[in-house]
């Protein structure tokens, strides 16, 4: 395929993704993904996997522009939080509340929530022309490589999210294996023999991958929060003045190279599965951080706009890089992309290196969307943010009693039976405690869903070879690939000691003006001013006790 | 496992001081999915004609992950090294764990799976957000009431009316825009 076709494809994909039924799926999808994006508590992954049902009425292509605008919209939806909430927020949003989170207070929140938005969107939009032109030729490549490859790069994805997501590796591990532990529960697709089903006639037909997804995303999640919940009144930080004067001369002048650099960190990283999005902004974050000069440089720690502006940038474009493992081989390297193959598995559609020819105009029907979605995000997100803030305003027990109810709805209708309802309690249990013992999820769905797969390309790979594992390192396509899985890999181990000095830097300097710099190197130094001063949010969200943390 | 857990109220967060014990058990009961999985999968039948590797393979080789990862987690939070407690915008790091809260979310939810049948979704549906948001410290009472029969009635309308998801109306039977 040349790139005149492909060219030819994508405008396709425009006719297809501008018809107005169409525009206005990706309007509700963006809206919705906003909104959960906006909310605590519940993301574009969990939103996904409650709005499966929908895979039943709507066809393909309408419900994937749906969770497309999920998708993206969560992204956006996760600045305004980190930005105007007193309260430490997700882990990918954290450095954006880092400087944010002090432009609010010093009454600069608007200019944050611009540059944050316009950032997303410039970086959205340079990121899904790169995806465009990108994809096409990894799936070229995906299409010719064997069983043996595919196992090497699965291989790949299994270690990078199970290992490098989260804050422990044996955690991370731990949780993929359960994840492909409960994926092996059914018939075994091969031989047809049951597997771990115990004699029981619901285990047989296996455990159905939303169900489970649900339960740790929702139900854990709820009955987590439960268990802490904060109480007292939901702290926003109010935004003066008109959206038309939010982006002064000076911060767009401020802004633009960040978001362009925040870009260019941000697609790569996404599209190489080293950590996920945490890392790209935690890259943009430390390469502004140290390109800043004069006095901008001195604002870093009290609301320095490049601080926003550069995270923010990379984390759209990292969205955008997770699509290409995920459009052009099959492979699903967060929750949310997780949820979007389970997607594709509802319709019977084969995800895969083939995906791009079986299903050409599904595909780049998906990618028109993103470049109008995107759009759609910067447009509705500056005029309205007022309704985002009142959506942050939910109360808390409605807010998670919702959750619930969402979720029960969409445990019960995977097969409309209560014993459903009731796995669904089993596993959001089993989600509450990995919460808060530390287990990160995400690699818990990579692993029930990538498992199956996973499982029948191993043994091909090893039917080819007769039963000789060497065969599975000797290709040469496969070697280089892990190879490349050990550099990754030393990649982020030195990467993450320096996000965690970097971080243990930044919240000691941040709070503390009065403190001599150098001094303030303990956890007590930080705790004591954010103690006393009246920004609690960013020491404690920065500085989570990391000598806790094994490795 | 819960109530192992429950003995140890506080445990497993590396800001409460104390035994771990529930991470402790946590981690026993990974090692024991993976012997589990080691004992049962010895019991998956292979097929005489299988010449490449059978169904036996893949899954002793995660029930050896588990065992493996769930000793190294044993021997590290024996070791002191605990697990960083999830954080979020909602969760107050300083609170004590709140198991009556829990214990009731997870009792509403299970009450709902028993009333989907008989007494149709809507009902079951306004039941458990009722309970859930009361549970969660909600008031007054009479708000959250009229919140969950909405919130009910606009989902039956909307995946039972609208998306065509067979949800059971209950005493909605036969009006046609809640899926009846």
């Amino acid at each position: 395929m040349s790139s005149v076709d492909n060219f030819f494809m994508l405008m396709e994909g425009f006719a297809t993704a501008m018809q107005p039924i169409y525009l206005l799926f990706a309007l509700g999808g963006v809206l919705v993904g906003t909104a959960v994006g906006v909310l605590p508590g519940i993301g574009p992954a969990m939103t996904v996997a409650l709005l499966m049902p929908i895979t039943y009425s709507l066809e393909p292509t309408a419900a994937i522009i749906v969770f497309a605008g999920i998708y993206y919209g969560g992204m956006y939806g996760g600045s305004t939080t980190s930005i105007l909430l007193n309260t430490p927020g997700e882990s990918s949003s954290i450095v954006t509340a880092l400087e944010g989170n002090k432009m609010a207070k010093a009454g600069r929140g608007a200019a944050a929530l611009a540059t944050a938005a316009v950032g997303s969107f410039v970086a959205g939009t340079i990121a899904t022309v790169l995806l465009s032109f990108v994809a096409p030729f990894v799936a070229a490549f995906a299409v010719q490589i064997g069983p043996v490859e595919y196992v090497a790069l699965m291989v790949v994805a299994f270690l990078t999210v199970g290992a490098l997501l989260g804050s422990s590796v044996l955690r991370g591990l731990a949780s993929l294996g359960l994840g492909l532990f409960i994926a092996l529960v059914g018939f075994d697709s091969l031989t047809a023999q049951q597997r771990y089903t115990f004699g029981s006639p619901f285990l047989a037909d296996g455990i159905d991958v939303v169900l489970v997804a649900v339960a740790l995303f929702a139900v854990g999640e709820a009955l987590y929060v439960a268990s802490r919940l904060r109480h007292g009144p939901i702290k926003v930080i109010p935004v003066t003045g008109g959206w038309t004067s939010w982006l002064r001369r000076d911060d767009l002048r401020r802004s633009w190279k960040p978001w362009l650099r925040g870009t260019l960190i941000g697609f790569p990283v996404g599209t190489i599965p080293a950590g996920g999005a945490d890392v790209a902004t935690f890259l943009s974050y430390a390469s502004e951080r140290k390109l800043a000069k004069g006095e901008n440089k001195k604002q870093f720690g009290k609301g320095a706009i490049e601080g926003v502006a550069g995270p923010e940038a990379a984390n759209n474009a990292a969205a955008a890089g997770v699509l290409v493992p995920l459009l052009t081989l099959g492979i699903p390297t967060t929750a949310t992309a997780a949820m979007m193959l389970v997607a594709f598995q509802r319709y019977q559609i084969p995800v895969g290196p083939q995906l791009f020819e079986s299903n050409s105009a599904l595909v780049w029907a998906l990618i028109a969307s993103l470049y109008v979605g995107n759009l759609m995000l910067l447009v509705l997100n500056l005029p309205l943010v007022g309704i985002w803030v009142k959506i942050l305003q939910i109360p808390r027990p409605y807010l998670y009693a919702g959750i619930l109810v969402f979720a029960v709805l969409g445990a019960f209708s995977v097969n409309f039976t209560p014993i459903d309802v009731i796995i669904l309690l089993i596993v959001g249990i089993l989600g509450f405690f990995m919460r808060r013992f530390g287990y990160p999820i995400a690699p818990m769905v990579v692993g029930l869903i990538l498992g199956p797969i996973f499982e029948s390309q191993l043994r091909r790979s090893l039917a080819i070879s007769q039963g000789d594992p060497v065969a599975l390192v000797q290709s040469p396509v496969a070697a280089t690939i892990y190879v490349v899985l050990i550099v990754i890999f030393a990649l982020s181990f030195l990467l993450k000691r320096r996000q965690r000095q970097f971080e243990a830097m930044v919240a000691a300097n941040a709070d503390a003006p009065d403190v001599v710099r150098g001094s303030a190197a303990g956890p007590e130094a930080v705790v004591a001013p954010a103690a006393t001063g009246t920004s609690t949010s960013t020491s404690t969200s920065t500085t989570p006790h990391r000598e806790d943390n094994d490795r | 496992m819960s109530t192992s857990v429950q003995n140890a109220p506080g445990s497993g967060t590396s800001a409460a001081p104390g035994k771990p014990i529930g991470e402790l058990v946590f981690a026993l009961i990974i090692v024991s999915i993976g012997v589990v999985g080691f004992v049962a999968g010895a019991g998956i039948q292979t097929p005489p004609s299988a010449s490449d590797i059978g169904p036996r393979a893949f899954p002793f080789a995660v029930s050896a992950l588990l065992v493996v990862v769930g000793a190294g987690l044993v021997f590290q939070v024996l070791r002191g090294h605990r697990g960083a407690a999830d954080e979020g915008e909602d969760v107050d790091p300083d609170a004590k764990t709140d198991w009556l809260t829990v214990g009731k979310l997870a009792g509403f939810v299970l009450l709902h799976a028993f009333l989907i049948v008989p007494l149709g979704w809507p009902v079951a549906a306004a039941i458990l957000f009722f309970g859930a948001a009361w549970s969660l410290g909600a008031r007054p009472w009479w708000r959250n009431l009229v919140t969950a029969i909405v919130l009910a009635l606009v989902l039956q309308f909307v995946f039972g009316g609208l998306l065509g998801v067979s949800l059971p109306p209950g005493f909605l039977e036969g009006i046609g825009v809640f899926g009846g």
